[in-house]
């Protein structure tokens, strides 16, 4: 048989009290695309933190080449060829794309030749599969555009084994199947490829093998032939599990909560025109860059439109700031957690309050604590917010219980309308299906919720009407009934107007 | 790395977790330096000598109080000692000029108030980054202090003014100690009990996610630099009593001892933790190993040296543990 270019052997990981990894054993072979597959918490990034030697693990060994091997840190993992991106991109937002791409790279000497330097950026980026001015400054590009100069910045080490972990968590549909594709090309390469994804269509499409972990433990791992959706659905949640993206009823009525009348920012969108009746989830649909954000940002006041009426609960409303949006009874829950969701040092609690401060002052504007605790309690019972403690720091949450905490923040303003940005990126199915339940329960209580969101299938669950916009144009709005996969994408994507796929 | 023992660490985490927080150093550090202080020193624990290491820096431990929650927000101000100085010539120069001291005290509380709002507006409001703009003001309003005073010095305030800064109020305590026990305990129910506390630390941790939850991020930071413009001025008329006279160098170069005082108390310079009961700690370890080394004549060269080293222990050690936590108790999503 073959040697496993990585071998993880009896591993364990403690934080403290908590054990992160248990006895886990994992073996990457050269040339394999290997999903992992797990709950939020289940412990794939511990255990990608110790493939690259970030965290030493607590007892066990780690082979490389069937070698026994002490990684001391990420720099040897890398001289090791081990390389691992993140769901969320890291680049230096101040140096332009080909410095990125060679931020690690001694190679090219003491003094860089920049015009050399570009040119090989420029072939990199080709093989990502991308076209982008290398001379551009990163804190300009899109999320999506930053994923792509982490990959460029992978293949310009020699990688062995890189580790992916969720890359296409905030890629559109199109640039998710690019990204595939490059995965599938570096395995064929020999490099051996390790796919962490939420998206288990994603990993039929590219896996050869599939391992579940959950809990720390090691589960199964099997070829992806042997393997079922629902029985690998089953596996990482412990429990039987009914049909995810089964459309609930609408319970949309006939009155209309919000009307939007030709909403423009100068030069970001313009002509968004459409209405939201109470019960109903509005979805948002298209490519990254479709502005869709944008629009939502303006509905809330942090960049207010530029044209345009918006009528709220029969009221015309000029919104230009978040706390007139929010006293209006409007609540926006970010797509970026780190940046602008939640104060990830501060306490769960103090993040769930933060929205609604207001409500816990008890005389002379001191904070009541005790009903903060009450209130924070009653959530994390409510939402499931997975965590020991509510005093813990939010940062220390996974992706699926921070999007709860930050829900939780916006549900304790009672608003009416809800709009909701990526509520699943970097989420759990198990995650991801109680963040559906809440929303849908939401809306059953009478409020309204626009759902923006890159996941089809999320986007096929959840909405009563797909909203598809395209660079900064409204495409069209499809009915539940009316709308497909292939429909929204040929919207989304320029290649169909409303008329022909109605 | 293989640590067997690592399975061992949580049977010692009460005992790391109390040692581990930084107020709990500071204790330890200021109850050894009391300890060789009176040991060593017989006159230390006289009445005279406690009132006297207070009074001497008095100003600065009050601007430090103000401090604390503009360094917690992120920013930093570093005007208050040429505010200060402001503060201390103007009431000279009205006084001189024939307003009385109690007017004079009433403008130049307006003036600290107006000098911290101008702060405030480019910070807060253009968006210019404090350290810039407050560069900028500690030149601006020493320039305005010497030309007001000039390089000679104003003297013959009132007896009661004079007296309120040289002289106890209830026995042997002068009025500045009382005055900081009130602000002492006034800036800790703010910072730790109240929604703008609240608010100071959330802006300090990210200001986005302050503004995305509707908070009105500009007008706390603008309180912020107005209060410090008040306390500033307030401490500048406290240096004006207590020496009885004022020159266009009163409080020259106080600011740094003052941010000093308050990163020794465990405030991050990058914002949003930090305590309260940190920066009085700090501040009682300073005054008393200054007053220490200066009554076993330590010249202040030597002094100054020793509070700097202190310094850098303050920044190394919690980084140190830091580091520490973040490799044992971390799970994913902590900001690195």
């Amino acid at each position: 048989m073959e040697t496993p270019v990585l071998e993880l052997r009896d591993i364990s990981k403690n934080f403290g009290m908590t054990r992160a990894l248990s006895h886990m054993s994992i073996s990457l072979f050269p040339g394999e695309v290997h999903a992992i597959v797990g709950e939020n918490g289940a412990g794939k990034s511990t255990m990608i933190k110790i493939m690259t030697g970030i965290y030493p693990p607590s007892s066990g060994i780690l082979q490389v080449d069937g070698v026994t091997t002490v990684i001391s840190g990420p720099q040897m993992a890398r001289e090791k060829g081990i390389v691992a991106i993140y769901q969320e991109p890291m680049v230096f937002p101040d140096l332009d794309v080909a410095e990125n791409i060679f931020i690690s790279s001694t190679r090219e000497g003491f003094v860089q030749n920049p015009g050399k330097l570009r040119h090989k950026a420029k072939q990199l980026l080709a093989r990502v599969g991308i076209s982008l001015d290398v001379e551009r400054i990163a804190s300009g590009l899109t999320l999506a555009e930053q994923q792509a100069v982490e990959i460029a910045r992978a293949l310009s080490q020699d990688v062995r084994v890189l580790i992916m972990d969720e890359p296409t968590a905030s890629l559109s549909a199109h640039e998710a199947a690019q990204l595939r594709r490059i995965a599938t090309k570096l395995a064929e390469d020999g490099v051996s490829v390790v796919y962490i994804s939420h998206r288990l269509e994603e990993v039929f499409d590219i896996a050869h093998r599939v391992t579940v972990i959950r809990d720390g433990e090691h589960i199964s791992t099997r070829p992806v032939s042997e393997v079922t959706s629902d029985g690998m659905i089953s596996e990482m949640v412990g429990r039987e599990f009914e049909s995810l993206f089964e459309k609930s009823p609408s319970v949309a009525q006939s009155e209309v909560i919000l009307e939007v009348k030709d909403l423009a920012v100068d030069e970001i969108f313009s002509g968004v025109s459409f209405d939201l009746h109470y019960g109903e989830v509005l979805c948002m649909a298209g490519l990254v860059g479709a502005r869709r954000t944008d629009i939502a940002l303006a509905i809330f006041g942090i960049h207010p439109a530029s044209s345009g009426t918006i009528t709220f609960k029969g009221q015309p409303l000029v919104i230009t700031s978040a706390a007139q949006a929010m006293k209006a009874g409007i609540a926006y829950v970010s797509e970026d957690r780190r940046k602008f969701g939640l104060a990830m040092p501060m306490p769960i609690r103090d993040n769930i309050t933060l929205a609604t401060l207001g409500e816990f002052l008890s005389r002379w504007g001191l904070v009541n604590r005790r009903k903060e605790v009450e209130v924070a309690e009653a959530f994390r019972k409510r939402l499931n917010i997975r965590t020991p403690d509510i005093e813990l720091p939010a940062g220390m949450l996974s992706g699926g219980n921070q999007q709860k905490v930050m829900l939780a923040k916006w549900l304790n303003m009672k608003p009416d309308l809800l709009i909701f940005d990526e509520p699943t990126r970097g989420v759990d199915v198990g995650a991801k299906a109680e963040v559906h339940d809440l929303i849908r329960e939401f809306v059953a209580a009478g409020g309204a919720a626009i759902v923006i969101s890159s996941d089809l299938p999320e986007v096929l669950a959840m909405g009563d009407r797909i909203l598809v916009m395209r660079e900064g144009t409204q495409m069209g709005i499809l009915s539940h009934e009316e709308a497909s996969q292939e429909n929204i994408m040929a919207l989304a994507t320029g290649q169909a107007s409303a008329k022909e796929v109605a | 790395m293989t640590n067997p023992n690592a399975g061992s660490a949580h049977s010692s985490k009460s005992l790391f977790a109390k040692l581990r927080s930084w107020e709990a150093f500071l204790t330890f550090a200021l109850i050894l330096i009391i300890l060789v202080n009176s040991t060593l020193i017989p006159q230390y624990f006289t009445i005279a000598n406690q009132i006297n290491l207070f009074q001497l820096s008095i100003e600065k431990v009050i601007v430090a109080l103000v401090m604390t929650f503009v360094i917690i927000n992120a920013e930093i101000d570093l005007s208050v000692g040429s505010i200060m100085g402001l503060a201390a010539c103007l009431f000279g120069w009205l006084f001189q000029n024939g307003i009385s001291a109690e007017m004079a005290i009433v403008i130049v509380m307006i003036a600290g108030g107006l000098a911290g709002a101008l702060n405030g507006y480019f910070i807060a409001i253009v968006g210019l980054p404090s350290l810039v703009v407050t560069l900028a003001t500690l030149i601006g309003f020493r320039g305005l202090a010497r030309v007001l005073v000039e390089d000679r010095g104003i003297t013959g305030f009132p007896d009661w003014f004079d007296a309120l800064g040289q002289q106890g109020l209830i026995g042997p305590v002068p009025f500045s100690f009382f005055a900081f026990i009130v602000l002492f305990i006034i800036a800790f129910i703010i910072l730790h009990r109240s929604a703008f506390g609240r608010l100071t630390y959330t802006i300090g941790n990210n200001r986005e996610v302050a503004e995305f939850a509707g908070v009105n991020t500009a007008a706390v930071k603008m309180k912020i630099f107005i209060s410090s413009g008040l306390v500033a001025a307030f401490a500048g008329l406290l240096y004006a009593a207590r020496v009885g006279a004022v020159r266009g160098d009163v409080a020259l170069g106080f600011e740094l001892d003052i941010i000093t005082l308050v990163l020794l108390g465990g405030v991050s310079i990058f914002g949003g933790s930090g305590t309260m009961v940190g920066t009085l700690l700090a501040l009682l370890i300073v005054l008393n190993l200054r007053n220490g080394m200066a009554l076993m004549n330590v010249t202040g060269h030597i002094q100054t040296g020793v509070i700097g080293l202190l310094l850098i222990v303050s920044v190394v050690l919690p980084r140190l543990e830091l580091t520490r936590l973040f490799n044992s108790h971390n799970s994913q999503g902590t900001k690195q």
